[in-house]
This record gives structure tokens, sequence and C-alpha cells, in this order.
């Protein structure tokens, strides 16, 4: 393996472009930059705050490995990508190198969330994501917050508190945040209404992974992992222990990482 | 939280004879003005954390701006889905009957249709010449919350909201989304990026797509003259002009010294001054 290589993991999402910088099983630094509409523009970006964070030059990286949704787009010159990592693949090499004993990653992510399983080599056994309907749990949760007047970490301690069961349409985001809207209108309280915010999103993950063996341990990635109230609600749902780890937004920059050549 | 109020330096409250006060408790911004003998004295505009909470700081920093205390407004109304929230209102009016009675006072008497496009709802309004409203007709849920949509496809495709309506103009050509559900069209918009598409075609396609769903609305619920809109959305370009187009039937110009999203709390504390006349006619 490439112990002395100095790799970029770059993970180009929907809403935010993640960069890692990794020397072997090391992690030396990492950004997370708005991807905005120029893919290219903000992995650049990314790639540069993550280098200065590690505290290397750009021109030092060896190479880089890029992962996301718009991973094809970002692989256009100047960057040197050596190569693409499908996102499931660098989400279970990513969570498998964060923690050993994972088998299965939930990834919550701003447009798609997705559960994926693997076996004790970090290689793939199964992958489900959510249908288009469920799309943008992390926009919603960030619009929600907006709509709050909150922020997105005050939005998780509010729904901390609530201890009531209010609940908002079942199916749409949409449809979810006119209820949030309503409950608002007739004066709830906002713990409650942050509260059934956090359920919602949950409840939608949870329904993608009932058709999914989730094969222990269960670990949770992407921003949304971020939020201690959805990760108290779906463990709770799925009667499940749930391990957030580390850098939960980066798994899948390290993920493209470990695939390409990062390994120990 | 987003704060603003402003006031007619011209007019003088102690001087007054009639002090009101209407509160357009929304589902984003709470708008509060107060009217004095008819005359729009003083706005503000407050950004939602629940709906009270932003419906009285709307109302506080009005009266802060003016020097007043609430025991000055004589009469208060309060409108918009949080109007039951609102603590010192003396009555209730639905939105539907004030966003017609404010078009009407901004406008003239000739106006007989009034989109009120704001933040949650989007609802087509018909009204008579003295600004009575005789029909309406919401938006379904699945149309729901297209003003807010507007801020989270900004921060989406990386500008700032005021600017998105005039991109949308930009293009003639732009593939087409989703018409009917915001979320598959954010989702769709966010595949035009990965295929590379210009941001401007993007921002049209999105604008298009929203105004596509809200002119349904309008010539569903048909479309008289004068037909004029108000609320949040009448201040992007890319949302008229496209809606505009697609009813084919233009919109009186908005006036330079109403901001339309007062439209409905003026009609508010219009109702706030008619309760007060009777009231003091009673007596």
């Amino acid at each position: 393996m490439n112990k002395e290589k100095l790799l970029a993991g770059l993970d180009a999402g929907h809403i935010h472009t993640k960069a890692v910088i990794m020397r072997g099983g090391e992690i030396l630094g990492y950004s997370t930059v708005p991807t905005g509409f120029d893919v290219v523009a903000a992995a650049i970006t990314a790639l540069k705050d993550a280098s200065s964070n590690a505290g290397v030059s750009g021109g030092a990286l060896d190479g880089i490995a890029a992962t996301g949704i718009f991973k094809d787009v970002a692989v256009e010159p100047p960057l040197q990508v050596i190569g693409t990592v499908p996102e499931y693949v660098a989400d279970a090499k990513g969570a498998f190198f964060l923690n050993r004993n994972s088998r299965t990653v939930i990834d919550i992510g701003g447009n798609i969330h997705k559960a994926i399983s693997f076996d004790r080599n970090g290689d793939l056994r199964d992958v489900i994501q959510n249908d288009k309907c469920a799309d943008g749990m992390g926009i919603f949760y960030t619009n929600m917050a907006r709509a709050l007047g909150v922020s997105e970490k005050e939005l998780s301690e509010l729904a901390l508190q609530s201890t009531g069961d209010l609940s908002l349409a079942v199916q749409c985001s949409l449809s979810a945040e006119s209820d949030a809207i309503d409950l608002l209108c007739q004066g709830r309280d906002i713990t409650e209404v942050a509260g059934a915010i956090s359920r919602f999103i949950v409840e939608r993950v949870a329904d993608m992974c009932t058709v999914m063996n989730l094969t222990r341990e269960v670990v949770v990635a992407g921003g949304l992992a971020k939020s201690p109230a959805l990760i108290k609600h779906l463990a709770s749902l799925l009667k499940q222990e749930l391990i957030v780890l580390d850098l939960p937004e980066y798994v899948g920059a390290i993920g493209a990482v470990m695939n390409d050549g990062g390994g120990e | 939280m987003s704060e603003y109020a402003s006031i007619n330096e011209e007019l003088d409250w102690k001087k007054a004879e009639r002090i009101v006060a209407g509160i357009d408790s929304g589902a984003v911004n709470s708008k509060a003005l107060i009217l004095l003998d008819g005359k729009p004295y003083a706005f503000s505009q407050i950004r939602n954390r629940t709906v009270k909470e932003s419906a009285v700081k709307a109302a506080d920093a009005l009266l802060d701006k003016c020097g007043m205390k609430m025991e000055n407004i004589q009469y208060a109304v309060a409108t918009g889905c949080g109007r039951m929230q609102v603590p010192f209102a003396a009555q209730t009016v639905t939105d539907v009957v004030c966003g017609a009675a404010g078009a009407v006072r901004i406008w003239g008497p000739s106006v007989r249709t009034v989109l009120d496009a704001g933040g949650q709802s989007c609802k087509v309004i018909h009204c008579t010449d003295k600004g009575r409203a005789t029909a309406f007709l919401w938006n379904d849920k699945c149309a729901a919350g297209i003003g807010r949509s507007m801020e989270v496809f900004a921060d989406l495709v990386g500008k700032e909201v005021t600017e998105i309506g005039k991109i949308a103009l930009q293009s003639d050509k732009f593939p087409k989304v989703s018409d009917f559900c915001a979320v598959y069209a954010q989702s769709e918009i966010l595949d035009l990026m990965r295929n590379k598409v210009p941001v401007e075609q993007a921002i049209t396609a999105y604008h298009y797509g929203m105004a596509k769903r809200i002119s349904t609305l309008v010539a569903r619920a048909g479309v008289k003259k004068d037909f004029v809109i108000i609320g949040g959305l009448a201040k992007n370009p890319g949302i008229t002009e496209w809606v505009e187009k697609l009813v084919k039937v233009n919109r009186l110009a908005p006036k330079p010294e109403w901001d339309p999203t007062y439209t409905t709390a003026l009609g508010a504390a219009l109702f706030a001054e008619g309760f007060l006349m009777r009231q003091g006619a009673g007596k």
C-alpha cells in the first residue's frame, strides 16, 4: 500500500463539497464548502482549505480520489483526479476505516439518504437509497431551522426537549413543511414542532431501512448525523444502537481515499 | 432574525384623531403597520421564530420607532395564518379579505383579481371596486411554500435570494423541471447542475416551473382585469413576469411608495379603522 503517498479525498455532494487530506491511515486535514453551482470551483476551494488545514501545500498532493454525486464533473482539469469511486463504495470504505466493527452505515446527506451494508473487509454487500419523494432531508432540516428562526444545532436541542408526539405528514417534505407551519400558526410550542420535524426525518430514513437487513454495528454518516435529536429518534425507531462516526460528513471523502490506495 | 421598520416623518401621531394598526402574522414574516387618520404612518417587518413572538416583536419595533405605547393604538386587527396568536388584537380578519381591501386601497377601484403569493401559501382573490372579496381560491398543499423555497433554492445555486428573480429573465432557452412538486423540482435542478447546464438556465427553469404552478391556480380561479400581485413573491420579477406571460394578463405595475408585502397588513389596518369608527358611532 501507499503509505508514503499524500492523498486527497473529494466528496462532491449535492449541497456540500467535502475534502480530506490523508497520508497512510492518518487524516491530516479536512474542509467543507457549499457546492453551489460551480462544482469544480467548490472542489478546488475545498481541497485548498483542507490542504492548509493539514499544513501541506496543494502541490504536494500525490493524487485525488473523488466520490459524490458530482464526482464526474469534478474530475475536470485542473484537478488531478486519480480515480472516481461510487458513493456507496466510498461510504462503506470510509465507515469501515473509521470503525472496524461497523457492518452497516446509514448516510443521511443533504439531498439523499442511503444505507449500505458491507462485510468484514469493508466490501459492499447491500445498498438501499431513498425514493425521489423523500429527497432532500438535509435541505428540509436546514429549511425548517430557518423557518423556526433557530440554528441547526438549536433545532436539535429543541427537539430533544420535546416530550409530546406531534407528527407531520407521512410522505412529502413539502407537506411536512406546511404541517409544521400550521402547528406554529396554531401556537404550538416550538420544542414540540422541532420534535415533530426531527421525527418526520427519521421516519423517512427508518422507512427506507425496513427493506434491508441492518447488520451490526450500525454507524451513521452524513451531515445530519451531527444532530443528536435525529440520532436519538432514529435509534428508538429502529430499536437499534447507533454509533455516530467521527467526522460523519467526511465519511465519503475518507472512503474515496481508502478505496484508491490510501490504506494502511 | 431580520428586522425592518420605517416611518413617515411628515406625520405626527400626537396630532392624529384615529390611530389604528394592522398586523399580518404570516408563516414567514410578521408585518405591522400604523394608519393615522387613514394615512400610512409606520411599517415594520420581522422574521418569525414562533408566530406569537414575532407578531409581538413586529409591533414592538413599530412602537419603538414611533415613540408610542401600545395604549396609543386605538384599535388593532390581526390577520394572516397566525392571527389567533396576536395577543393585542381586538379583532381578527382573514387574510383573504384583508388582501383584497389592501390591494384596492393601493391600486384603486379597478382591481378585480389579486394574486397573493406569500412565503407559505398562494391564493387568488376576486373583489369588488370597494375592495370586498367575493371569491377566492387557495393553493393545494402540494403547492405550498413556494415563497420560502426560493431562499433554499438561492442557497442551492449559490446566489442571493434578491438576485435570482432577475437572473430568471435572462434565458430564452432552458430545460423544463417539475411544475407540480417543488421537492421534485429542486432535485431536478441538482441533476441539471450535474449535466452542466448554465446556472442562468437552471434558475430560469425553477422560476418557470414555480410560476407555472402558480398560474394554474390563477387560471383555475379566472383572471378579471385589473390584475395585481401582492405578497413577498411580488418582489421577484422571475415569478411575476413568468406568471404574467403564462396567464396572458399584465399586472398593474407596483406602486413605488408601497412594498407589496404590506398589502394584507394594510387591509387589516383599514378594517381596524372601520371597526374604530363604528365603535365611535355607537357611543
